[in-house]
């Protein structure tokens, strides 16, 4: 009896046990979401790893052993589930996206664009060079030009990190994800068709941006009206959010926008209405992290899924290889009268290197376009983004720390000889 | 250089570096060097924000090789903890030449700051700041003095202001010292900024002061008018290894014998420097009126209310009891304020000092001063991190 069948035998015995309760998905979820907690504690306690390594670890162990609570392509509650969590983070990074900066520093801009283009081009090639079709190379190439906000902003809380690298590190991030999810999410619906004008293309990225616009404007204008009579630092203005955003995420990808991208733009909205510094972070705290929790988990169960051989080994290594090398080349070349410094921009580039859920979200939407492209773009796609969740982690911390800007030191809490006494 | 912190030059400060025969550790004091008489130099500590969440931020690298890229006069240094900044003119001669030194500095790290997405704050303290999470900045003596002194060190991640008043010899600068000390209650109400401390109001209008209090050798200079006589305590005070150089005594004015001035050091940052530059003007027209018209001795007895002085400035600031040392009258520190700058108001003419003197009247007047201010921000907005957003508004010469 292989494995497979022993938890299948499993499950069925329990799922006869658990009948009358709230079903056997819902027990199997909150196991999952507990062990990952104590995974990510363990991680950070006994190895100095930021704590979405131990989340994705677990994640991966229930995918690779066969866990079928996240079925690809993604549809239905995991679907909406991963798109909230993503737009949670993107709504919280729109609001840091300083809009004056780029006036004052346009070569931020020049940075930002450059290393995308780079990267899509960068990786494109590199897929080409390996014989992978153009409709499966550009896919891939989008979503290598995104930079996970939201490992990057769990990796900032753990090494409560403050700092020019890591700031500009979240910006670039935010930007290049805000180009992957027009592009992308258009791109998904041209898939199986072949536009032949300039206009053809452009039509369905000024559709996604357009549609995500309305509904990201609509949520700014919402909690722009909410913050005239609710105290930003009000638990219920928290709360507040977090549903408005979620109904938001609802709306958009019905009719037909990207919800992250939405939420995006919301924030960024937002922020030009009410330059006043947010208040909310805190009082979203745990709802907030257990929510990215369970889209770190979500993201390793769906990637673990992938057929791993050496041919797709080699791909997937090469792709993500070419894609950090572009990032830092990009970060680096437009680095003069950016207002860094040579070391600060390499650091940059290597804290932009982790993937997950908006390139799962990206790849997704062009597998559900196409299920036949679809599972090529799989093959390499949900390895490349295992991967680079958990090294990309371990690379931004690394990044943080080398250029000082964490406020703990890089040791093992266990073992660390300054205590951080808690109330 | 910190507002008050000790700042050996030599590597070896603690005790266990220092010869073992006290005879071998005495230092000589440095001789007294000439300045013109009412020279001025300011100093001002300056905090490094972000624009996101308005909590101080590790930028004071990046901001000095930017500022580096600029001519500018005076010079620009690191501070204790990297969110820090230290600006300071070159030698002027009147309130108006601080502002006109002043100004381009000003116009070159709002620059430099928004290159770098942050922000320039004056004020005493950060409100909300947490002071375990600030960085000692790299380098050697900084990270020497944060083992000595351990916490102490973040937490002294304060923001003062510092005037130097050149005298024309040593002797005089004695004189001047002692006869400034009556004024310290004026020169903390004038520039109190810091009534919140990590994130609380603390009912003080300069709180920052009493961190001061923490570190060995604060207070008030021993009372002596003679140079001689303090050369000899200095040597007094090394042999017994707790002083290696006049930087290792941080009162509240010490004389600076490589510059010939005295250093006033209780002032807050104040929110924007034009204020900072009238404060100047305050202090160069009362040198003008003590060298001038030699209007008091001043005793040891004057130092029989200056802590007491000194507190009611600190929590109550334009509001205080003012203590006279001479006659032991109570009154309004705003009166007695008043009634000085009346006195100085032929010198502030000559020094051309009149604009200053005259917005420092209309603000004790109106009974206000930047701690006022923060504290009316905080009123309305009901979030510290508006309050210094909005300080940050004020630095830049925007905000009410």
């Amino acid at each position: 009896m292989n494995l497979t069948n022993l938890i299948n035998d499993l499950l069925g015995f329990w799922s006869e046990w658990l009948r009358p309760s709230a079903g056997l998905p819902t027990v199997l979820w909150s196991l999952l979401l507990a062990a990952a907690a104590a995974s990510g504690h363990l991680v950070q306690r006994y190895l100095g790893l930021p704590k979405v390594v131990g989340y994705s670890m677990v994640g991966a162990v229930a995918g690779l052993a066969g866990f079928e609570g996240a079925i690809w392509p993604l549809r239905g509650i995991s679907l909406f589930l991963l798109e909230l969590g993503a737009a949670v983070v993107l709504f919280e990074a729109g609001g840091r996206l300083p809009l004056r900066w780029f006036r004052h520093n346009p070569m931020v801009l020049v940075q930002s664009l450059l290393e995308a283009t780079l990267t899509y081009f960068g990786v494109f090639w590199m897929l080409q060079l390996l014989g992978l079709p153009d409709p499966v190379a550009n896919p891939i190439a989008l979503m290598a030009i995104v930079a996970s906000p939201a490992v990057l902003s769990r990796v900032i809380i753990d090494t409560r990190a403050s700092g020019p690298v890591t700031e500009r590190a979240m910006t670039l991030a935010t930007l290049n994800t805000f180009y992957a999810l027009t592009l992308g999410y258009a791109q998904a619906g041209l898939i199986e068709r072949a536009p032949q004008t300039l206009l053809q293309k452009l039509y369905p990225v000024a559709v996604v941006l357009g549609l995500s616009f309305v509904v990201g404007a609509i949520l700014a204008l919402a909690l722009r009206t909410a913050l005239r009579f609710m105290s930003p630092t009000s638990e219920n203005t928290s709360i507040l959010l977090l549903a408005l955003i979620a109904a938001a995420s609802a709306l958009t990808a019905h009719v037909g926008g990207s919800a992250p991208l939405a939420a995006l733009i919301g924030g960024v909205l937002l922020k030009t209405l009410n330059p006043k510094p947010w208040a909310w972070q805190r009082q979203l705290g745990t709802a907030s992290s257990l929510l990215t929790m369970l889209m770190f988990v979500l993201v390793s169960i769906v990637a673990a899924q992938a057929d791993w051989t050496l041919p797709v080994a080699s791909v997937v290594l090469a792709v993500i290889g070419i894609r950090l090398f572009a990032k830092i080349a990009g970060v680096a070349i437009a680095n003069p009268g950016s207002g860094a410094s040579w070391n600060q921009a390499f650091w940059v580039g290597c804290a932009m290197s982790p993937l997950s859920s908006i390139a799962l979200l990206i790849a997704s939407n062009f597998t559900t376009a196409s299920p036949l492209l679809g599972t090529m773009i799989t093959q390499v796609a949900l390895p490349s983004i295992l991967l680079m969740e958990v090294m990309g982690a371990v690379l931004a911390t690394v990044a943080i720390h080398a250029v000082g800007e964490s406020s703990v030191p890089w040791t093992p809490q266990a073992f660390s000889t300054t205590e951080d006494t808690q109330r | 250089m910190t507002t008050a912190m000790p700042l050996p030059d030599s590597d070896d400060f603690r005790s266990a570096a220092l010869p073992a025969d006290p005879a071998s550790r005495v230092v000589k004091l440095e001789p007294f060097n000439r300045s013109e008489a009412l020279s001025l130099g300011v100093e001002l500590e300056l905090q490094l924000v972000n624009t996101h969440d308005y909590d101080l931020a590790p930028y004071a690298e990046d901001m000095l090789r930017l500022m580096a890229q600029t001519p500018l006069p005076g010079s620009v240094v690191p501070e204790m903890t990297s969110s820090m900044i230290e600006i300071s003119t070159d030698i002027c001669h009147s309130a108006q030449d601080v502002i006109t030194q002043l100004s381009p500095i000003r116009e070159a790290l709002i620059r430099n700051a928004d290159k770098l997405n942050i922000a320039v704050v004056g004020g005493g303290t950060h409100a909300f700041q947490q002071w375990h999470e600030r960085r000692i900045y790299d380098k050697p003596r900084f990270r020497e003095l944060s083992e000595l002194y351990g916490y102490l060190s973040k937490q002294f991640t304060i923001f003062g202001q510092h005037v130097h008043i050149g005298c024309p010899d040593a002797d005089s600068a004695l004189l001047m010292l002692h006869r400034m000390s009556r004024y310290i209650p004026h020169f903390i109400a004038l520039s109190a900024s810091s009534p919140f401390v990590q994130g609380q109001d603390t009912q003080f209008d300069s709180a920052r002061l009493n961190s001061v209090f923490a570190f060995p050798l604060s207070g008030r200079a021993p009372f002596t008018l003679s140079w001689k006589e303090f050369e000899a305590y200095f040597e007094r005070m090394t042999r017994t290894g707790v002083v290696r150089s006049m930087k290792d005594f941080y009162w509240d004015i010490r004389p600076k014998p490589e510059f010939g001035t005295i250093e006033i050091r209780v002032f807050d940052t104040p929110l924007t420097v034009e204020r900072a530059a009238a404060l100047a003007g305050y202090v160069q027209s009362l040198a003008a009126w003590f060298l001038q018209e030699q209007p008091f001795e001043p005793t040891e007895d004057d130092y029989l209310v200056y802590t007491y002085n000194r507190f009611q400035a600190c929590r109550f600031g334009l509001d205080a009891v003012y203590v006279d040392p001479a006659s032991g009258q109570h009154m309004p520190l705003r009166d007695h304020i008043l009634m000085t700058m009346t006195q100085l108001e032929w010198h502030s003419e000559a020094l051309n000092a009149t604009q200053a003197l005259g917005e420092l009247r209309t603000s004790v007047e109106a009974n206000r001063n930047d701690a006022r201010w923060l504290r009316e921000k905080q009123g309305k907005e009901r979030l510290l991190a508006e309050v210094v957003r909005q300080a940050a508004l004020r630095f830049r010469g925007g905000g009410a």
